[in-house]
């Protein structure tokens, strides 16, 4: 739990990532240039000191990644969006199945996502029912700048995505989490077109359309759909760091999305393992703005606000009780693992 | 190629650096809307007689190739455009489609012959970003208009003919009330949005209306919707300015810079 001038803030990190970038499991040069430019994001926007040589990134594994998020990065429950690539990686690059193991051995802090991909049809519909059989998901993580053989990405408006999200609707899979953000090598960018998502949401208003990485290089577009439909949300990974390098761009950039989006509507995600919750978490959480900034948007950066983002609103959308939570990891294995559960005892306490 | 010792070039008006790099800040990185010197993108300049190579860089090796296609024949045609310069190479290297790109362009190929896939033409993406850069831009010329006492009916009735680019170097004259008042505003915000105002062809000639909506349609004085359409400019700003983050950053990590940030 993160501490902010004397208040607990529960952290719910809404996008983190187990991934599998080792070159034995690459099966396509693009498998190799989306690992280096994962890599690039993560050096550009990490501070020198905190950033990881090649071969630990391509594979931290399962027993780091505990570590780095509730040892040392003050989360308390983390949300994994799966990202398939089987088109690039044998075993996939971060999947349900592989997410699974770890988020099975500490159910009560993970939530498990999974994902569907129009292009695969009937069999598609068959592995989306089995995820939620297998693992109860209530998300899915979308990437529809994803290649498979000869596409090179599929749109969330068209007739094949409608009909895999009626089945998300018919089994209870509220939370829709679509990519929408930056190039990443060798993904086609206009893929990534945040556009698609104005018709999905506006068809589907019992389903929840999270924007992964605000829409960015199109945060006007992505700030224009989520006005007008209140069942779409922004995901901050990606914003985020701008906390820590940038921190004025950081602070006009939520001016805005507050303004547009609204504090309701906004969800922290440090994207694991491409930034560390550790560094990441308390720039943000510093965060301020300026009066100016302040009388120009007619919002409020408050640590209500803050605490509303870094956990309250993923809690509303995944059923996530906060407080039963707190009461449960007093002594809970991560907490005995890592000798945490006195910062429980003392937030209950208040 | 340049032969800087022969009789014939030393006749010539020597190439001056200084004027080349001038030059180069005409031309844009046009997502982002800023200079490519301001950028650091610029990484050598060789003059060699008339011969004059300029090596850019950009900060990932994935940025979109369209862009690096314009920003690649903007440094050829400016260049070339300075006396004394008789050709002119554009190198790019590291990037996924530097050679494509650096051949294309200095053989004077068009984008559509090298990239035959690409789901848009450069002058589709030229408009569509011109076309952003346009509004943003207008963010700080309504601005200005504003602050020198127009009020929104008059800024949203404002055409071509009443503003006076050659009043000062620092002032614009705008004329208002068909001429009956006029004020002046600072030059830059209005000179900068007139110049993409003309490229997207909202404004060509002196009665067309100087501002419009993000879409192209007429603003609406209307006191509330031309706060909106303000605001909205102000979220175009914004957006281009956070991409420029992004991209000032993985330029910063990549390639040993540093950036100003803009409007800091």
């Amino acid at each position: 739990m993160y501490t902010h001038n004397g208040e607990d803030v529960f952290v719910i990190d809404g996008h983190i990532h187990l991934w599998d970038a080792r070159e034995e499991n690459i099966i396509h040069e693009g498998g190799e240039q989306f690992i280096q430019c994962f890599h690039d994001y993560h050096t550009g926007f990490t501070p020198e000191e905190e950033q990881w040589d090649m071969d630990t990134y391509r594979n931290y594994g399962a027993e780091r990644m505990v570590e780095d998020l509730f040892r040392d990065g003050y989360v308390d429950m983390g949300i994994f969006q799966p990202t398939y690539l089987t088109d690039f990686y044998d075993e996939g690059f971060n999947t349900t199945g592989q997410n699974a193991e770890l988020a099975e051995e500490y159910p009560e802090r993970f939530v498990l996502n999974g994902s569907f991909d129009p292009r695969d049809g009937d069999e598609g519909i068959a592995h989306l029912e089995r995820l939620k059989d297998d693992y109860d998901i209530q998300g899915v993580k979308l990437y529809t700048a994803e290649w498979r053989g000869d596409s090179k990405g599929w749109r969330l408006d068209s007739d094949e995505a409608f009909r895999f999200l009626d089945k998300c609707v018919e089994l209870g899979i509220e939370n829709i989490h679509a990519h929408k953000g930056p190039t990443i090598r060798p993904l086609n960018r206009d893929a990534f077109d945040v556009g698609d998502v104005d018709d999905a949401a506006s068809s589907f208003p019992e389903l929840n359309f999270i924007v992964e990485h605000i829409g960015f290089p199109r945060v006007d577009d992505f700030c224009h759909i989520a006005t007008q439909e209140t069942n779409v949300y922004g995901g901050l990974a990606v914003a985020a760091p701008f906390a820590q390098s940038r921190p004025r761009k950081f602070a006009e950039m939520m001016g805005e999305l507050l303004f547009w989006v609204g504090e309701d509507n906004i969800l922290f995600g440090s994207d694991y393992a491409i930034w560390e919750p550790d560094w990441l978490i308390p720039a943000v959480m510093d965060a301020e703005l300026t009066q100016d900034e302040r009388a120009e948007y007619g919002v409020e950066l408050s640590p209500e606000v803050k605490r509303k983002f870094m956990g309250e609103n993923a809690a509303r959308l995944y059923d996530i009780d906060i407080e039963a939570k707190k009461e449960q990891f007093k002594d809970d294995a991560i907490s005995r693992e890592f000798d945490l559960g006195d910062t429980y005892e003392e937030a209950s306490a208040d | 190629m340049g032969t800087t010792d022969s009789p014939a070039d030393a006749t010539e008006t020597p190439v001056d650096p200084d004027a080349i790099r001038e030059r180069l800040d005409r031309v844009n990185d046009p997502e982002l809307d800023r200079s490519i010197v301001e950028l650091q993108y610029i990484d050598d300049i060789d003059i060699d007689g008339g011969s004059v190579t300029v090596t850019f860089v950009l900060p990932t090796a994935w940025c979109s190739p369209a862009f690096a296609w314009m920003m690649a024949t903007g440094i050829r045609d400016e260049v070339r455009a300075l006396p004394g310069v008789t050709d002119v190479t554009v190198r790019l290297p590291d990037h996924m489609h530097g050679e494509q790109i650096t051949t294309g362009v200095n053989r004077e190929q068009s984008f559509e012959s090298i990239f035959e896939d690409a789901e848009d033409g450069i002058a589709d993406v030229r408009r569509k970003l011109d076309e952003k850069a346009r509004f943003a831009r207008q963010y700080d010329a309504i601005r200005a208009l504003r602050d020198s006492g127009l009020d929104p009916d008059q800024i949203v009735s404002l055409t071509r003919d009443d503003i006076d680019l050659e009043f000062r170097s620092a002032a614009v004259a705008v004329s208002v009330r068909d001429g009956v008042l006029t004020v002046t505003a600072p030059r830059e915000p209005l000179s900068e949005y007139l110049e993409k105002a003309r490229a997207t062809g909202l404004v060509t000639d002196g009665t067309d209306r100087l501002f419009a909506d993000r879409d192209g349609s007429p603003l609406d004085p209307e006191p509330e919707a031309f706060e909106f359409s303000l605001r909205d400019a102000r979220l175009a700003v914004s957006n281009i300015e956070g991409q420029a983050t992004i991209c000032a950053s993985l330029h910063e990590s990549r390639n040993d810079v540093t950036i100003d940030e803009p409007g800091d």
